[in-house]
């Protein structure tokens, strides 16, 4: 049973540092995970791909807000996040178009992240 | 409408009513007001004094606009028209209704007018199958609206209806109590909008910006405006043209992705969405017409194109999506639609789109932006498609329960047979889908010259593409009757009934010179050739039946890429033939060609058989009319201009394509009908 799905992931996210699927994406999202009372922030910041990652409450140019629950289950590849946001799991404020780029980051069933920062790879020439 | 309803529509948003204006939805049936796949009305009934209305006339005004013309009273042998009632009703974020009654008398009149309202929520996909609903309904009413809601754990939908005159209002519509003078009238505006949220009240990523009416209007004067426009002697054609122009912009769908751009979605009614097979091959026949759909088409699947591997979604990296959906069922992941990739020809089509978009459009800088994403294409059909290892591209879905059997565009149960009927096992590896292939690389490889400066990719990719030309014609040509097989089966033997995929190989240019006439003589004789059009599946075979979906029927487009096969292989008046064909058939459908219509001899009907359930207006039949008219005129651009080689039938006349937007600017094409063709 893994402890915290959701900080393994933006950990994670944080070391890749240039993403090549994002390498068109320059904007900023900010994920809020809310556990009960308590709301942790995530500040992602695309610069063609550069990633930096940070805590705190930066605004952002699309706001993703999720229980912790869901999104641990998001960021382990148990649920699709277009899904999720379909369902209401997920709300997503802002840019649109953010999340189509940013579903790609999350790892598929049965796919750890390190493993889609990998496969990743190929796709840069 | 030959079926009694009236449709209109907006993007994903349309409603669908009986020629009264109402609708009274049973579960499995497709009338309401349906939006991003959800229906958000199915009762909407309108009566006066307690009695149901009568239709005189109903005026489609535009494709997001009607107006019904009722009187009260029903089945009378004369209508006794003390009142008139005039609904007009507009599809934007929901609808808009005007509703105005006319008094006729010389004295006043009391009238109790009430809508009756009420909604199921349906996803699409349970209109389609009849399924259970698993959360719970409410109704209340806020102030001076009535919300109707549904929701499922986080999963909320609601519709809310209000009016711009006083009104009663309950949980189950809204009445107003009226008087109007002698020879007065009163009107109100209904509004129904739609709702969708999410956690937190939040409007979630799905929302659509509300489309003005205005807007929408002069968007369409616009479009058709830029469009060629066409002069011709047969008017038919013209009438058909103009038609195919405007349903090609009442089925224009922009994803919240597109940044306000739109691409076509597939099919009214139920497929309002991005289809992967259907976007580009809609945008490969308009792109003489209306190139900017070809740009939106290649971004916004680019963006959707799979990262990963999904066996739930068919998912593999590189591959371009079959299937976006935003109902219910897809939100719980009850169906694999967020979105759904079983698709093998969507891949190939997508490199074959961009190259074929910048040889019209000389759009270098489109080209350099979707680098990455048309070389992961191509990396699919080798890395991931070829299932069996034989260097085809073959398919086998991955989700059992509500993955795609067939992932070709002939995707129903039995359209890959073989001639004596029998059924193939999985993997299979249709023909088309080879030829897909061969040009996607030749395409790959001219991009990658001229735009990527990657001359190693280029000369792979040639020699790849020769290479699977060779073996494609050693394997897949049926030597004692001439023609290719349908496809292999999992053990590498031919599925040997003759269809008309062999036309889309001519067009994908794999088949070698010395069997091309062998190949058109197929399309164009009795077996395939109805008089109308090619069929499906040849007379004869095993599963051949003439109203069977794939397997005898004749579809529009399937013959527009037939016509384009044939041309390119210099087979011109062959090509008039088929146009010609389906031309004819578009006049017994007003100019809207439906989806696909019966595969009966030409004589022996006299006029196409509509297929009993065909999607319509459908993208790509709306395309089918462009592509021929491409196809007869002989349009090629060939470096920085346009050649224009005209092989027009007879009955044409004169026919005049002005203003072919393109690389060269604008340009003018002419042509005179001189290719006999056969009528009867």
């Amino acid at each position: 049973m893994r402890t915290d799905a959701t900080a393994e992931f933006f950990d994670e996210l944080a070391s890749r540092r240039h993403e090549p699927l994002l390498r068109k994406v320059t904007g900023s999202a900010r994920f809020d995970v809310v556990a009960g009372e308590r709301t942790e922030r995530w500040w992602v910041t695309i610069d063609k791909g550069e990633i930096r990652v940070s805590r705190g409450n930066g605004a952002a140019d699309s706001v993703l807000r999720a229980s912790k629950a869901s999104f641990d289950r998001v960021a382990a590849g148990e649920l699709n996040l277009m899904a999720a946001v379909l369902r209401g799991e997920v709300a997503i404020e802002g840019d649109p178009r953010l999340l189509v780029r940013l579903q790609r980051l999350f790892p598929r069933p049965g796919e750890q992240a390190q493993q889609r920062a990998a496969g990743s790879a190929g796709r840069e020439e | 409408m030959s079926d009694g309803l009236v449709r209109i529509l907006d993007g994903n948003t349309f409603v669908v009513s009986d020629a009264r204006g109402d609708i009274e939805a049973s579960p499995t049936d497709p009338t309401g007001l349906f939006s991003f796949d959800t229906r958000f009305l199915s009762r909407w009934v309108l009566t006066v004094n307690g009695e149901r209305l009568n239709p005189l006339s109903v005026d489609d005004l535009q494709y997001f606009e009607t107006r019904f013309f009722l009187v009260p009273g029903t089945g009378t042998v004369y209508v006794d028209a003390k009142l008139s009632v005039i609904r007009q009703r507009t599809v934007g974020n929901g609808f808009q209704e005007e509703l105005t009654i006319l008094n006729h008398l010389d004295e006043p009149v009391e009238l109790s007018v009430r809508v009756d309202t009420g909604c199921d929520f349906a996803d699409l996909f349970e209109v389609k199958d009849a399924l259970e609903k698993k959360g719970k309904y409410s109704e209340r009413v806020e102030g001076d609206k009535l919300v109707l809601a549904y929701d499922r754990e986080t999963f909320g939908r609601s519709t809310a209806i209000s009016a711009s005159t006083p009104a009663q209002i309950d949980k189950h519509g809204l009445t107003f109590k009226i008087r109007i003078g002698p020879h007065d009238k009163w009107s109100t505006r209904l509004d129904v909008v739609t709702e969708r949220l999410g956690v937190g009240q939040a409007r979630d990523a799905i929302d659509d910006p509300n489309r003005s009416q205005v807007r929408m209007r002069a968007n369409l004067q616009h479009w058709i405006d830029e469009a060629p426009r066409l002069e011709c002697d047969w008017e038919p054609l013209k009438a058909t043209y103009r038609r195919s122009l405007v349903d090609l912009a009442a089925l224009r769908f922009s994803p919240p992705i597109a940044g306000g751009h739109s691409l076509p979605a597939a099919g009214l009614p139920w497929f309002m969405t991005m289809f992967g097979r259907d976007s580009i091959l809609t945008s490969l026949q308009a792109l003489p017409f209306t190139p900017e759909l070809a740009a939106t088409t290649l971004r916004a699947l680019g963006d959707w194109q799979g990262v990963g591997l999904d066996d739930f979604r068919d998912e593999d990296p590189g591959r371009i999506l079959h299937e976006m959906r935003y109902g219910e069922l897809t939100a719980f992941e009850e169906r694999p639609h967020s979105p759904y990739y079983g698709s093998a020809d969507a891949t190939p089509l997508y490199v074959v789109l961009l190259d074929e978009y910048e040889r019209w459009t000389g759009d270098r800088a489109l080209v350099r932006e979707l680098e990455a994403e048309a070389r992961a294409a191509l990396n699919w059909i080798d890395e991931y498609a070829d299932l069996q290892g034989t260097g085809y591209i073959w398919y086998k879905r991955r989700n059992e329960q509500t993955g795609l059997e067939n992932q070709c565009w002939k995707d129903s149960w039995d359209s890959i047979s073989f001639r004596d009927g029998r059924l193939p096992g999985f993997p299979r590896a249709t023909c088309e889908l080879q030829g897909y292939a061969y040009d996607a690389k030749l395409r790959g490889a001219r991009l990658a010259r001229l735009v990527w400066e990657d001359t190693t990719l280029a000369g792979r990719l040639e020699q790849e593409a020769a290479d699977l030309k060779r073996r494609f014609n050693r394997d897949f040509w049926v030597e004692d009757r001439q023609y290719y097989a349908l496809a292999l089966d999992p053990d590498g033997n031919q599925v040997d009934a003759l269809a008309s995929n062999n036309g889309h190989l001519l067009w994908s240019g794999i088949v070698e010179k010395s069997k091309a006439n062998a190949v058109a003589r197929h399309l164009l004789g009795p077996r395939l050739f109805s008089g109308w059009g090619v069929r499906t599946l040849a007379e004869g075979q095993g599963r051949y039946n003439p109203i069977g979906y794939h397997v005898g029927t004749v579809w529009p487009f399937d013959n527009s890429f037939i016509a384009w096969g044939l041309r390119r292989y210099g087979f011109k008046e062959d090509a008039a033939v088929i146009a010609a064909g389906i031309l004819d058939a578009a006049q017994f459908f007003d100019g809207r060609l439906p989806e696909a219509f019966g595969g009966y001899e030409r004589p022996q009907t006299m006029y196409p058989v509509q297929y009993p359930t065909a999607c319509s207006p459908q993208a790509w039949s709306t395309g089918a009319p462009l592509l021929l008219l491409r196809t007869m005129l002989g349009l090629e651009p060939y470096e920085e201009h346009l050649v224009v080689e005209p092989a027009l039938p007879i009955a044409i006349g004169h026919l005049e394509l002005l203003d072919i937007p393109g690389r060269w600017g604008r340009i003018d094409a002419f042509g005179r009908g001189r290719v006999e063709v056969d009528r009867s």
